[in-house]
């Protein structure tokens, strides 16, 4: 079947958009993470068919939950719980019931101005989770750790960065690295006292903030970064330093990046540009079985990318994807569900 | 730069109805005298008590009041605002189409286009009847229908715009469309009409609305659904009504590929007409009045029309009807008579807005169509998009009072305006950015004045804002915007973040005005900041030169650090001799020479020495007393272990 594309307006600039998890069933129901509107909101939404016997359905919201400040990620501890950074500093855990999604959602932790500048508001601008943990990072430049299961503060890295940090990833139990406006990455041993990063590399040599971090999913040594200004960078961590490949991709930004849950050779990455676009990473498993150290970027035929939906005017900001749907959210006020996507 | 520059369009010019002044009263009293007003950001603007003498007794009990008024923006709301998203995009897209459509006629991509517009208008209608059956406030409720109201008649206007003059009708003849657009927008009897087939009794004459309907039916043109309910009449065995089926069946239909000529078809016509006004004149049907209406109407009795009119709401119902049984040839541009001779059936009646627009749109007069819906309080959301989509389609010609073409100007200003609405709003505002972008070079130096007032929260804000003013070359906006943020973190002593955004910014004075803060902040004790920033720094320590001196002294210092002495004194030696140093840090870049002339080893060269001796001379003011004696020894001594040393390595 053709990919379907349907969008439904919903009045807020959707800055993140989640599916919650479900066990046996397809899933239904997601959340979403409003920004840069006067009162913003995190609301649980669920996919309804009108008539019956009509194959479209429609996103309806269940649920709302006022955030004062942009949300700047929403990332799960556990198949329930939420961890949900926004831009006034503050830091929250959300639960959402299993058995009625309808029933609002609970705050089971919050730390309150987490993130700040002294007495003025700071931004965190991003988190994210590992087992029951948290990072997070704001434009204060620190890093704080904390444990979903008790609620704590385990450890503050003060003046991580000189610069306001823009971008998280958990890769390793102890291990995290973060990426500054400046493109400037450090990685960070958890386990050691002092306030000095491991290793620390540049993104590239155009100054520009790197706004997304992830690791492969199943080789964790591999991390992907996304540019401010569109661009891809690899790296493998047995090397260091050096990005693998530094792929010039989106026209503006890059936003979002996720490996899809259920084949970790495709990527997907959302811009603002307002280009969805699908990779096919086999190049980069396949370059480990020939103990080859870089990915093979000179054979560019390996790499094929495929644009997912015709580009919006308005930047993409956040992609979620369960099996073959996929979902984004993006700056012209509207939610996209994208069905029947091969994977 | 003309920020006001609609009030001067001609098309204003020429009809002054806008010129009355509002008169608005103020909740309670608010002020005893003397208030002034400021303006705000976009539509706002503030009250405040102002008074010129100063008061000296405190005992004043008059809570003095700021009082921020705001126009309401009905676009706001959250169902409109889908509105204004979609659109936008519907928008965008015309104006790509548009851009391609210059070397070829793209007249099928308008259609479709506007058809989208239309599209989303319904789906608005939707959500806000949707909504309005919802509400149990009365007041909220009255408000939602009265929107309703104003799209019901700009889909109604948008569609009969879209007939006449968007899409390509074969051979112009219009009487299909017109008669599809009363049964779309007014439908009237079709459920009854509906329901008696659906039941199909005989004797369907006992319902109360049958010969309504019937008429209705006749009216509207749809001919087989009038003669299925005749042949539903307990007597339709009788003459009179197989009369009146037979003329109905017989009626000849224009089709422009009917391979009949439209002369040909008129002889038909004329000819078919004539023999039902026979039928009428041999009072055949005398018997049977309603049959004898209908027949009238048939042979375009205006009589007849005028006797039937009372039962509609609007004289529109029967505008189709009127031009199938008068003239079924009639062009789009000859509507104007029909539309006259409808309207009058009315008779002298105070005419709505909507009667006067579309009349007006019969007319063809589409000056006068833009400027009455101009009027609808939809904040000039349909003027903006109905004038754009026409314009495109080149089908909009507005000439001033001298005769020349301000067809452009009306558009661009009409967007402007519109754009600037939408770039109030906290999140609108990028799709406000999008109208204005799309008429340079105007819409562009606004767009720049707009973009810089937007508040700046967050650096995601911020970013988002540079890449749209990117997007657009708006550069000084990018320069703005990260000298905005530059300085918030220097108030907030974040030197590295300011020294980051200075760079973005690429502005020397902001990198050396964030460097002699970090500088002097250095002076007075404090740790030497933004290390890790200022050792990776590239290319962008060369935007000023106190920025390039903070970078070398940083480096400077993790070379001391990390114990390379050597390197470390030629790099200060270097510092010293490039006189970059700014005065106030000549002290500590001096004193910072003293530990090394003390090393165990020497690491300062003889004519290092001196260089550093020349220095402490011409700025005996930066050193003095101790230090500076402290100094002078230290060099003396490093002078004397180095003087034969050198001699040694030459």
């Amino acid at each position: 079947m053709p990919l379907d594309v349907q969008g439904t307006f919903v009045s807020q600039k959707i800055n993140k958009i989640r599916w919650i998890p479900e066990d046996y069933v397809e899933t239904k129901c997601f959340f979403t993470g409003s920004w840069d509107d006067e009162v913003n909101s995190i609301k649980v939404w669920n996919f309804e068919r009108i008539n019956e016997d009509e194959d479209v359905e429609y996103p309806k919201q269940l649920s709302e939950y006022k955030v004062d400040g942009d949300v700047t990620e929403i990332k799960f501890t556990d198949k329930n719980t939420i961890a949900v950074s926004t831009s006034d500093g503050n830091v929250r855990l959300l639960e959402i019931s299993s058995y009625n999604r309808q029933t609002p959602l609970r705050e089971t932790f919050s730390w309150k101005k987490l993130h700040n500048f002294g007495d003025e508001q700071c931004s965190c601008t991003s988190l994210d989770t590992m087992e029951g943990d948290i990072a997070t990072i704001g434009e204060d430049g620190n890093v704080n750790t904390l444990s979903s299961r008790t609620g704590d503060i385990t450890r503050t890295i003060t003046g991580a960065d000189s610069c306001s940090l823009h971008s998280i990833c958990f890769f390793k139990h102890n291990e995290v690295i973060t990426g500054n406006l400046r493109g400037h990455m450090k990685i960070w041993d958890l386990r050691s006292p002092n306030n000095k990063p491991a290793a620390s590399f540049l993104l590239a040599g155009d100054e520009l903030a790197a706004t997304c971090i992830i690791h492969h999913p199943t080789q964790p040594h591999y991390i992907l970064a996304g540019s401010e200004s569109g661009s891809l960078a690899v790296w493998d961590l047995r090397i260091n330093s050096f990005p693998a490949s530094l792929l010039k991709a989106h026209a503006a930004g890059v936003t979002e990046m996720q490996f899809h849950p259920e084949n970790p050779n495709k990527l997907l990455t959302s811009s603002i540009s307002g280009e969805l676009w699908d990779w096919n990473m086999e190049a980069m498993t396949k370059s480990t079985k020939t103990s080859d150290n870089w990915m093979p970027l000179e054979d560019k035929n390996t790499m094929s990318v495929n644009s997912l939906m015709p580009p919006l005017h308005k930047p993409i900001n956040t992609i979620s994807c369960d099996k073959g749907r996929i979902l984004c959210g993006a700056d012209n006020e509207a939610i996209y569900l994208i069905k029947n996507f091969k994977y | 730069m003309n920020i006001s520059g609609f009030s001067n369009t001609p098309a204003d010019s020429s009809l002054k109805s806008s010129d009355q002044a509002k008169t608005f009263i103020l909740p309670e009293q608010c002020f005893e005298k003397n208030i002034a007003c400021t303006w705000r950001r976009g539509n706002t603007f503030t009250i405040y008590p102002r008074s010129q003498i100063v008061n000296k007794t405190p005992t004043n009990t008059i809570d003095n009041k700021i009082l921020n008024i705001r126009q309401e923006i009905l676009l706001f709301t959250s169902i409109l605002r889908k509105l204004v998203n979609e659109s936008n995009g519907t928008f965008l897209s015309l104006q790509k189409t548009a851009e391609n459509a210059k070397n070829s006629d793209n007249q099928v991509e308008f259609l479709k286009l506007s058809r989208q517009y239309r599209s989303i208008v319904r789906v608005c209608i939707e959500s806000l009847q949707e909504a309005a059956e919802k509400e149990t406030d009365s007041l909220e409720k009255n408000s939602l229908l009265s929107h309703i109201t104003i799209f019901y008649s700009i889909e109604c206007i948008w569609h009969l715009s879209e007939i006449l003059f968007i899409d390509n009708i074969p051979g112009d003849i219009v009487l299909p469309f017109l008669l599809e657009w009363v049964r779309f927008h007014f439908p009237c009897h079709e459920q009854t009409a509906a329901q008696m087939l659906e039941a199909c009794e005989r004797g369907s004459e006992d319902h109360p609305q049958y010969w309504d309907t019937v008429v209705g039916m006749v009216v509207q043109g749809r001919i087989d659904v009038a003669r299925a309910l005749l042949k539903l009449h307990s007597s339709a065995e009788l003459n009179e009504f197989k009369l009146v089926d037979n003329s109905l069946r017989t009626m000849p239909v224009y089709s422009v590929y009917g391979g009949v000529s439209s002369g040909e078809f008129t002889i038909v016509w004329k000819h078919w007409q004539a023999e039902c006004r026979s039928k009428l004149t041999s009072q055949a049907l005398t018997s049977q009045p309603n049959l004898e209406l209908i027949m009238r109407l048939m042979v375009g009795e205006y009589t007849a029309f005028e006797s039937v009119r009372r039962k509609y709401a609007s004289w529109f119902d029967l505008l189709g009807g009127y031009v199938l049984f008068t003239r079924p040839w009639t062009r789009s541009r000859e509507l104007a008579a029909a539309a006259d001779a409808c309207a009058a059936l009315d008779g002298p009646h105070p005419q709505s807005h909507l009667d006067v627009i579309i009349r007006a749109l019969l007319e063809g007069d589409l000056h006068q169509v833009i400027h009455e819906i101009q009027q609808m309080s939809d904040n000039g959301w349909f003027a903006t998009h109905l004038t754009d989509i026409l314009y495109h389609c080149g089908k909009l010609q507005i000439l001033d009072k001298h005769q020349t073409d301000v067809t452009k100007r009306l558009r661009d200003s009409l967007i402007l305006e519109y754009g600037s609405l939408l770039m109030e709003h906290k999140s609108l505002w990028s799709v406000g950015l999008s109208y204005l972008a799309s008429c340079p070079p105007e819409g562009l130096r606004r767009a720049e004045l707009l973009l810089e007032k937007i508040p700046i929260e967050t650096e995601a804000k911020a970013m988002r804002i540079i890449a749209e003013a990117k997007k657009y070359e708006l550069l000084g906006v990018v320069r703005t915007v990260c000298g905005c943020v530059c300085a918030r973190r220097l108030r907030g002593g974040r030197a590295g973040g300011a020294v980051c955004w200075a760079a973005r910014a690429r502005s020397g004075p902001l990198c050396a005005r964030a460097a002699h803060r970090v500088l002097r902040a250095y002076c007075a004790g404090a740790p030497l900041p933004a290390a890790d920033l200022l050792l990776t720094a590239g290319p962008a320590l060369l935007l000023d030169d106190t920025l390039l001196f903070l970078g070398k002294y940083c480096d400077f210092h993790r070379l001391y650090k990390s114990k390379e002495f050597k390197k470390a004194a030629k790099l200060l030696i270097s510092l010293i001799t490039s006189k970059i140093a700014p005065e106030y840090f000549w002290e500590t870049l001096l004193l910072d020479t003293l530990p090394l002339l003390e090393s165990e080893e020497p690491v300062f060269s003889s004519t290092d020495t001196y260089e550093i001796m020349l220095c402490l001379e011409l700025r005996a003011k930066c050193l003095e007393g101790e230090k500076a004696e402290l100094l002078r020894l230290a060099l003396v001594r490093n002078l004397a272990r180095t003087a034969l040393l050198d001699g040694e390595e030459e």
